[in-house]
C-alpha cells in the first residue's frame, strides 16, 4: 500500500531533489518573511523561473512545495516581530506573537512557533500518507457528474469559509471561470471571448495571470502601505531563538490538537491557512484560557494557529493530489503548475504517476526537517529581510514579473495583459475581495465544464445523471447545507455577541 | 461611499454578465457533438453572476480604503513606468530598460538619488547575469541599439 511512498523517498533523496528541496525552503521561507509577499506571490514569482529550468515534473513540483512550505514558516516572522502578518494564514498569529516579542520573548517566540509549526506539518504528513491513498481509492469510483458535483461543493465551502464577504467570494470564483473560458473551446472548436485577438486563442496563459493577479497587484498595494499606518517599523530585539523544554511541554496539547484540526481544515476543499488559524486560535482559546491571558502574550496561543496553519497547508494537498480539487488558493497555484506539465492529477495519480505523487509527499518530510534546521538557527538572518527597504523590494519584483513573463514566448502580448490583469486584481483587492476564489474558479473553471459536458453526453443531455449516484447526492446535499446551515445559525443565535477575533 | 462602490460595482457586473452572456449566445458552432455545446455553461456562469452582483446592490459589504489623490497620482506613476518598461523592453534592450526601471521605482518609494542608482547598477547586473549565465534565458538586446547587438 505504501509503494508509492518507498518510490517517493527513492526519487526525493536523490542529490539533485534533496537540493531543491532545499533551495525551495530556503527561497520559500525568504519569500515569506519579506513584507507583502506570502505563499501564492513567492510560487507566482519562482514558478516561470523553475521552468527555466527544464526541471521533471516532480523535481518542479518538489522545488514548488519546498517554497510554499516555506513560506508558511516565514510568514510568521512579521506577524510577531511587527505585527504585521505576512499572509492571510499569519493574521492569528499576531494575536500572542506580538505582545510576546514586545514583553522581550521575541527570540523564543520565533523558536516556538518553528516548533509548533514543524508539529503540525508533521501530523498533518502522516495524514496525508495515510489518508491520500484511501481517497484516491474511492474517488476512483468518481465519474464525471460525481466530480462535477465535488466542484460546486468546493466551491459552496470556499464561499462559506474564505474571505469575510460570502457574496464576494462568490462573485471573484464565478469572475475565475469565466477568465478560464477565454479561447478555443476544446469540445468544438469554436472559438470563445477572444474578440479576434491571437494571442487570446490558447486562453490566458496561466503564469501570466498568476503573475498579473497577486505580483503586480501587490506592487501596487505595496506603494499604498508606503504612505499608510504601518510605516514605522521597529524590530523588537532577537534574543535568544530557542524554546525550553519547559516551554514546548506547556504548549504540547495546543500543538497536538491544532495540528489535527489543521489538518482536517486543510482537507476540506476551499479552505486554507486563514481558517486553520482563526479555528485553532478560537478552539485553543475556549478549551485552555483558564486565566484570560490569551491575546496577552500567551506561548498556547502562538503555538495553536501555527501548528494549525502549516498542518492545512499539507492537509491542502489531500484533496489537490486525490482529486484534483485545491485545498486552497496556493494548491490552486500548484495545480495549475501540475498542468503545464500535462499532468492533471486525480485519483490516478498514485498509479499511473507514483514518482509524482511519492516523490512530493516523500519531500514534504525532508522539507519540513530542513524548515526546522534552517529556522531555529536562522532566524536572526531571516529577520533582517523584513526591514528590507520598499524601494529595493519593489524593483525586484518588477523584473522578476517581468522576465518571468517574458522568457515564455519572447512575447510582448504576455507583458501587457499580464499589466491588465494586475490593475483589475488591484481593483478586486481595493474592493473588498479576495484573490484565491478567483484563481481557484480560473483553475477548476475548464475542468468544471469539461465535467459537466461529459456527464451530460453519457446521459444524452438527461439533466437528472448529475444528481443520479449516492456520492454526488451527498455532495449535493452538503453543499447546501454548506451554504444555508451559516445563515441559519446566525439566526438562531443572533442574540449571542459575536467573538472577539 | 463605500456602500455606493458595491453599488457601482453590483450594477458594472450586472453589465458584464450581460455582456457576457450575449457574447456567448453569439458562438458560431457548426457541429455539435454532444448535447450541451459550447454556449451553455459561459450563459449559466452569467446568471450566476447577475444573481449574485443584484445581492451586491442591494447588500453592500465592506471596501478597503480608497487611497488620497497624492497616491493615485503616484499609483499611476507606477503604472506608467511598468507600461513605459513593457513598451521598450525589445527595443532598448534589458540592461538599459532595467537600470532606468529601477531607477525610477526606487525614487518613487522614496530613496534617495544616490541609492536608487546604486540599486539601479547592481540589480540590473545581478538580474542580468542571474537570468543569462544562470538560467539560460534569452533577454533583448535591443534592437534600437545596434552596438549591443
Amino acid at each position: 500500500m505504501f509503494d508509492f511512498l518507498i518510490q517517493g523517498f527513492d526519487v526525493a533523496l536523490s542529490p539533485m531533489n534533496l537540493g531543491l528541496a532545499f533551495l525551495g525552503a530556503l527561497l520559500g521561507t525568504l519569500f515569506g518573511a519579506l513584507p507583502g509577499i506570502g505563499p501564492i506571490n513567492g510560487i507566482a514569482i519562482l514558478m516561470p523561473l523553475a521552468y527555466t529550468l527544464g526541471l521533471p515534473a516532480e523535481s518542479a513540483l518538489i522545488l514548488l512545495a519546498g517554497v510554499y512550505t516555506g513560506a508558511e514558516y516565514g510568514g510568521r516572522m512579521s506577524s510577531i516581530l511587527l505585527n504585521v502578518p505576512g499572509d492571510a494564514g499569519a493574521v492569528m498569529t499576531t494575536l500572542d506573537g506580538h505582545p510576546l516579542a514586545k514583553k522581550g520573548l521575541a527570540g523564543p517566540a520565533l523558536g516556538l512557533s518553528a516548533v509548533s509549526s514543524f508539529v503540525g506539518a508533521t501530523i498533518a504528513i502522516i495524514g496525508l500518507t495515510l489518508f491520500a491513498p484511501l481517497l484516491a481509492e474511492v474517488a476512483v469510483m468518481f465519474g464525471p457528474a460525481e466530480f462535477f458535483a465535488l466542484m460546486v461543493f468546493a466551491f459552496a465551502s470556499m464561499s462559506v469559509m474564505m474571505g469575510n464577504d460570502p457574496i464576494k467570494t462568490g462573485i471573484g470564483a464565478v469572475l475565475g471561470v469565466l477568465i478560464a473560458m477565454v479561447g478555443v473551446d476544446s469540445g468544438t472548436g469554436v472559438m470563445r471571448y477572444t474578440f479576434g485577438m491571437a494571442e487570446l486563442y490558447d486562453g490566458i496563459d496561466f503564469v501570466v495571470m498568476i503573475i498579473g493577479l497577486f505580483a503586480i497587484s501587490e506592487i501596487l498595494l505595496m506603494l499604498e502601505h508606503a504612505h499608510g499606518k504601518n510605516a514605522n517599523q521597529e524590530m523588537p530585539p532577537l534574543g535568544r531563538v530557542m524554546v525550553s523544554a519547559k516551554e514546548l511541554l506547556y504548549c504540547k496539547w495546543a500543538m497536538l490538537r491544532s495540528g489535527v484540526i489543521g489538518f482536517i481544515v486543510g482537507v476540506l476543499p476551499g479552505t486554507g491557512a486563514s481558517v486553520a488559524g482563526a479555528v485553532t486560535y478560537t478552539t485553543e482559546k475556549r478549551l485552555s484560557d483558564k486565566h484570560n491571558t490569551f491575546g496577552t502574550g500567551d506561548m498556547r496561543g502562538l503555538a495553536a494557529p501555527e501548528a494549525g496553519n502549516n498542518a492545512s497547508a499539507a492537509g491542502s494537498f489531500v484533496p489537490m493530489l486525490t482529486l484534483g480539487i485545491p485545498g486552497s488558493g496556493t494548491t490552486a497555484v500548484l495545480l495549475g503548475a501540475l498542468m503545464l506539465y500535462n499532468i492533471t492529477p486525480g485519483p490516478m495519480l498514485f498509479t499511473e504517476r507514483p514518482e509524482v505523487a511519492g516523490g512530493l509527499i516523500a519531500s514534504l518530510y525532508i522539507g519540513n526537517l530542513v524548515l526546522l534546521a534552517l529556522n531555529l538557527p536562522l532566524a536572526g538572518l531571516f529577520a533582517k529581510t523584513l526591514t528590507m527597504p520598499r524601494w529595493v523590494l519593489v524593483p525586484g519584483i518588477a523584473i522578476l514579473a517581468f522576465v518571468g513573463v517574458y522568457q515564455l514566448h519572447s512575447d510582448l502580448m504576455a507583458i501587457y495583459l499580464m499589466l491588465i490583469i494586475g490593475v483589475f486584481g488591484y481593483a478586486l483587492r481595493k474592493l473588498g475581495f479576495s484573490l484565491a476564489p478567483v484563481i481557484l474558479g480560473y483553475v477548476l473553471g475548464g475542468l468544471m465544464e469539461d465535467n459537466l459536458r461529459r456527464a451530460l453526453s453519457i446521459s444524452g443531455g438527461e439533466v437528472g445523471i448529475l444528481w443520479n449516484s449516492a456520492i454526488s447526492v451527498g455532495l449535493w446535499i452538503a453543499a447546501v447545507m454548506l451554504l444555508v446551515l451559516p445563515w441559519l445559525l446566525s439566526r438562531a443565535f443572533s442574540r449571542k455577541s459575536p467573538v472577539t477575533a | 461611499m463605500r456602500i455606493a462602490a458595491d453599488r457601482i460595482l453590483g450594477l458594472a457586473l450586472i453589465g458584464l454578465a450581460a455582456f457576457a452572456a450575449f457574447n456567448a449566445s453569439q458562438f458560431q458552432v457548426n457541429f455539435i457533438y454532444e448535447p450541451v455545446g459550447p454556449k451553455a455553461f459561459p450563459i449559466l456562469l452569467s446568471a450566476i453572476l447577475a444573481t449574485l452582483s443584484l445581492v451586491l446592490v442591494f447588500r453592500p459589504g465592506e471596501n478597503g480604503d480608497w487611497p488620497d489623490k497624492r497616491v493615485t497620482l503616484k499609483l499611476l506613476a507606477v503604472l506608467g513606468v511598468l507600461l513605459v518598461y513593457a513598451l521598450l523592453f525589445t527595443r532598448l534592450g534589458y540592461v538599459v530598460m532595467t537600470f532606468l526601471t529601477v531607477l525610477s521605482l526606487a525614487r518613487l518609494f522614496e530613496a534617495s538619488w544616490k541609492k536608487a542608482a546604486i540599486a539601479g547598477a547592481l540589480m540590473t547586473l545581478g538580474s542580468y547575469y542571474l537570468f543569462t549565465l544562470g538560467l539560460g534565458i534569452a533577454l533583448p538586446g535591443g534592437h534600437w541599439l545596434p552596438d549591443f547587438n
